[in-house]
């Protein structure tokens, strides 16, 4: 566990709010391991979203880098970026994200299409479908694949989103309050899919404000006043 | 690959886009329309003009016409064989013609010409219908009025030359011309019994059986003479001009039709149960040919219903002038009793209805255009000559004949453009140079010259484009305008497209982050909806296309429903358009180029969708449910 797989150094980031300008994010930095599971807590508004997106390259900090495996993600401009979303890292959102008009089986393939051109496609299209089964079925929606996303229900909304993340074997999987929306249970359930995910190898950010679920952690980093607070590790050890 | 993945969802996931669609179609379908009536128009103009006039004209407007002609034809044909297929003379003139039978009397382009030369020189033949379907029959020779009668075995015939003719036409004609041709030689009626007179054996046609024949190519005769005969169950009327067979059938009577079986109209016998066999009657009169719709009513099926007979007497009336375009002393309108043997219709209207061809010599004469000896001794000098008929012509040179125009046909090889001008040009200085030759032989004829100067430098060598200009190029310019029109309105389509488009990326703001959040480029989504605008422009075009095309093949069909629903639909008037038809023929270059404007059109609406896609920040986007 010792060689870094992302390191945020400085991160500022604020919002412009008329005149006024909202400093969100004053100098963050993070290391994170190869493997790790990281859970940043936070009260709302304190930027752990923010956060969270820059590490994932979908936004771009005031000041400040984000290296992976040593690269610094915003050197490369947007189309650096847009790779980089797309097969370095995955995101599971909050509100799970899914596009309504695809099945399920479609919105897991959603990074896969973006990623290959039509020829490559139709060259590894079976390949690929496979694959984005094999995933689905690990998320037990074996009996959904052909379903809308508006005719399943929270959790099931939010495997589908984990497995979409997943689609493009990402070296990070990036979840915002990946259980913020479901009840007890069913985030349990989706915080052991992500645990297991994790004993296989997969290295995972999870923003979440239920220190419960923080726990399943292994360090938990909290965020207050735009910066790092303080460095806890997990309770329990991996 | 997720463009076209996810532009082929949208399209079919999305109903307004079919608005979309449909709107480009519509646009599509109109402006196709628009510019294949309009360009059809326009090819049929030039044609027609074309076919009237042969390819060169060289006129003289005036009613005096011009001298030299036939110096200049030959000179024409010695010069340039090789350009020069035919040129004949013509002499348009002005006249009234009198149909004697019921008194009416109309004002007419008298048209001089002679009938074989024409024949090659435009389309004139085309357009004849007795000889057409009589080959050979039709000229300006005296003639006598054909009448129908019974062959020996019971047949209604016409004179046995007229009869040759048809069975000429028959051999090589296709059998549907013949059988479009003998479509109503029988014709079945059903009339209610009660309907049917009593005095079935002598009496004039029930009113129900004339109505059936109204639009037929062949003339239903006023009156049916009948000789009832009862063989079983049917009924057989003998001898009769109309009605031959009535059959019962139930509590309906059926009314088999079938005099004459030829088309045309021609004469009866004076009593059809004389048996007498067909022949030929009246006086020997000249023939005379009459535009189409001088003598025949235009049906709304688009076909005639002739009222004149064939070789029935017409009264041609003319005024001759003289060479200084006086009144020839003594005279006023002359009046010639010919025989109407042929209709022609050229399909212009204004031709049709005013036209009347008769032999050009026959016209030369009776409007004083041929070469004469100038008298102008005054009435004391001739009072003074000895009596005799020799001493009391003038002697001298004469003053050379006259036509008002030549219609030259240039040969197939003489095909471009400039070919056309350069013949043109030619034949300019040619006439130039005859009617110098022609001048300068009469210098020593002041009287002579005094009456043929004025006539020659009126003369002017045109094609037949530049004499048409005018009206072609009014129908050029206002096929541009509609077209130019029409595609303005379509850019309301464009504004659809994209205000539909704007409205779907609003809507889709959330899906955009989606799919930019997992690395899709900003070209990559605004290359989506531009792929969807092209995809609505293919879809959209192609239905525009293939209804335009669909519309504009059956645009007479369809307007004939139209009429048959509401006889004041008729949009085409063929008496205001020239043309009895809308011009039904899409141009492929034409639909090709619609079709990618439509795309074009519709990639543009998508533009500033696509921009505000590509604009979409992921994060924004994402922040709420
Ligand atoms: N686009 C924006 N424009 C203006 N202010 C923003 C924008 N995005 C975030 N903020 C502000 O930045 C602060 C941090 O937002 P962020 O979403 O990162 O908080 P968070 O810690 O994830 O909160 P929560 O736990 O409620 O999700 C908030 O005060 C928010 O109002
Ligand atoms: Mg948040």
């Amino acid at each position: 566990m010792s060689d870094v797989i992302l390191q945020a150094t400085g991160l500022h980031k604020s919002y412009q709010l008329g005149k006024v300008s909202l400093k969100v994010l004053k100098g963050v930095s993070l290391t994170l391991q190869r493997g790790e599971f990281v859970a940043i807590m936070g009260a709302s508004g304190s930027g752990k979203s923010t956060l969270l997106h820059l590490l994932g390259a979908l936004d771009i900090p005031d000041a400040g880098t984000v290296r992976f495996e040593g690269r610094d993600i915003f050197a490369g401009g947007s189309r650096a970026r847009d790779r980089l979303r797309n097969a370095t890292f995955g995101f599971v959102f909050q509100f799970y994200h899914l596009l309504p008009e695809l099945t399920v089986l479609e919105n897991t393939l959603l990074p896969c299409m973006v990623g290959n051109s039509v020829w490559s496609w139709f060259s590894r299209r079976h390949a690929l479908r496979r694959q984005a089964t094999e995933m689905l079925e690990r998320m037990g929606l074996k009996e959904r694949l052909r379903h809308r996303p508006n005719e399943l229900s929270g959790g099931e909304r939010q495997r589908v989103a984990i497995a979409r993340a997943l689609a493009n074997r990402p070296r990070v999987l990036l979840a915002d309050e990946p259980t913020g929306n479901l009840d007890a249970a069913t985030g349990r359930e989706i915080l052991s899919v992500l645990k297991s995910l994790n004993e296989e190898g997969q290295t995972i950010v999870m923003v979440t404000h239920d220190p419960l679920v923080a726990a399943s952690a292994h360090r938990i980093v909290s965020l207050v006043d735009g910066r790092i607070a303080a460095r806890q590790e997990a309770p329990k050890a991996p | 690959m997720y463009k076209l993945f996810l532009c082929l969802r949208y399209l079919y996931k999305r109903r307004i886009v079919f608005f979309a669609v449909g709107a480009v179609c519509l646009c599509v379908m109109m402006v196709l329309i628009v510019i294949s009536v309009m360009g059809g128009f326009l090819n049929m103009v030039k044609d027609r003009s074309r076919g009237m006039l042969g390819d060169l004209i060289v006129e003289s407007t005036t009613l005096q016409g011009f001298p030299f002609y036939e110096e200049f034809i030959a000179r024409l044909k010695a010069e340039m064989p090789d350009e020069i297929h035919e040129a004949t003379p013509v002499i348009i003139t002005f006249g009234t013609l009198r149909f004697p039978r019921n008194g009416m009397t109309k004002p007419v382009q008298v048209v001089g010409i002679d009938l074989e030369e024409t024949y090659r020189v435009n389309d004139f033949k085309e357009g004849l219908f007795y000889e057409k379907y009589y080959p050979g029959t039709t000229h300006f020779e005296r003639q006598q009025e054909p009448y129908l009668g019974l062959t020996k075995d019971g047949q209604i015939a016409l004179p046995p030359e007229l009869e040759a003719a048809r069975r000429r036409w028959e051999a090589n004609a296709s059998p549907q011309e013949i059988a479009d041709a003998w479509r109503d030689q029988r014709l079945l009626l059903e009339v209610e019994a009660d309907d049917l007179p009593k005095e079935l054996n002598r009496g004039r046609i029930p009113a129900g059986l004339k109505r059936a024949f109204e639009n037929r190519l062949f003339q239903l005769p006023d009156k049916v003479e009948v000789a009832v005969a009862k063989k079983g169950k049917k009924w057989l009327l003998r001898h009769a001009y109309g009605v031959n067979t009535i059959q019962r059938d139930g509590d309906k009577l059926k009314v088999y039709y079938s005099a004459y079986t030829g088309p045309g109209y021609f004469a009866e016998p004076e009593s059809p149960l004389s048996r007498e066999g067909p022949g030929w009657q009246g006086r020997p009169l000249p023939g005379v040919i009459l535009g189409t719709d001088l003598c025949a009513e235009r049906l709304r099926t688009g076909g005639y219903a002739r009222y004149c007979r064939r070789g029935e007497m017409v009264a041609l009336a003319v005024i001759p002038f003289n060479p200084k375009g006086g009144f020839q002393e003594g005279t006023g309108f002359l009046t010639m009793p010919l025989r109407y043997v042929d209709d022609c219709r050229t399909g212009v209207y204004d031709i049709d209805s005013m036209s009347v061809y008769v032999s050009f010599e026959q016209l030369q004469d009776i409007v004083n255009m041929t070469a004469f000896v100038p008298d102008d001794r005054d009435l004391d000098e001739l009072a003074s000559e000895p009596e005799g008929a020799a001493a009391t012509r003038p002697s001298g040179p004469a003053v050379p004949a006259r036509t008002t125009q030549v219609q030259i046909k240039l040969k197939p090889t003489v095909d471009t453009r400039d070919k056309v001008m350069a013949a043109r040009n030619r034949v300019q200085a040619i006439w130039e140079r005859v009617s110098s030759e022609g001048l300068a032989a009469l210098r020593d004829a002041p009287n002579v010259l005094d009456r043929i100067e004025g006539p020659v430098s009126w003369v002017k060598v045109q094609t037949w484009e530049e004499k048409q200009a005018r009206y072609i190029g009014a129908v050029e310019k206002e096929k541009y305008l509609v077209t130019i029109l029409f595609a303005v309105i379509s850019v309301v389509a464009v504004f659809l497209v994209g205000v539909i488009f704007y409205m779907i990326v609003q809507q889709k703001t959330r899906d955009i982050g989606i799919i930019k959040s997992v690395g899709a480029t900003s070209l990559g989504v605004a290359g989506i909806f531009l792929s969807y605008g092209a995809a609505v422009g293919v879809v959209g075009g192609a239905f525009g296309t293939a209804l335009g095309t669909v519309f504009v093949w059956y645009i007479n069909e369809i307007q004939d429903l139209l009429v048959w629903i509401s006889p004041s639909a008729q949009v085409w008037n063929p008496e205001v358009y020239a043309f009895d038809r809308i011009p039904s023929e899409v141009n492929p270059s034409d639909a090709i180029g619609i079709y990618i404007a439509a795309i074009l059109a519709s990639v543009a609406g998508a533009l500033i969708a696509a921009w505000k896609a590509s604009k979409v920040w992921p994060v924004e986007a994402l922040r709420y449910e």
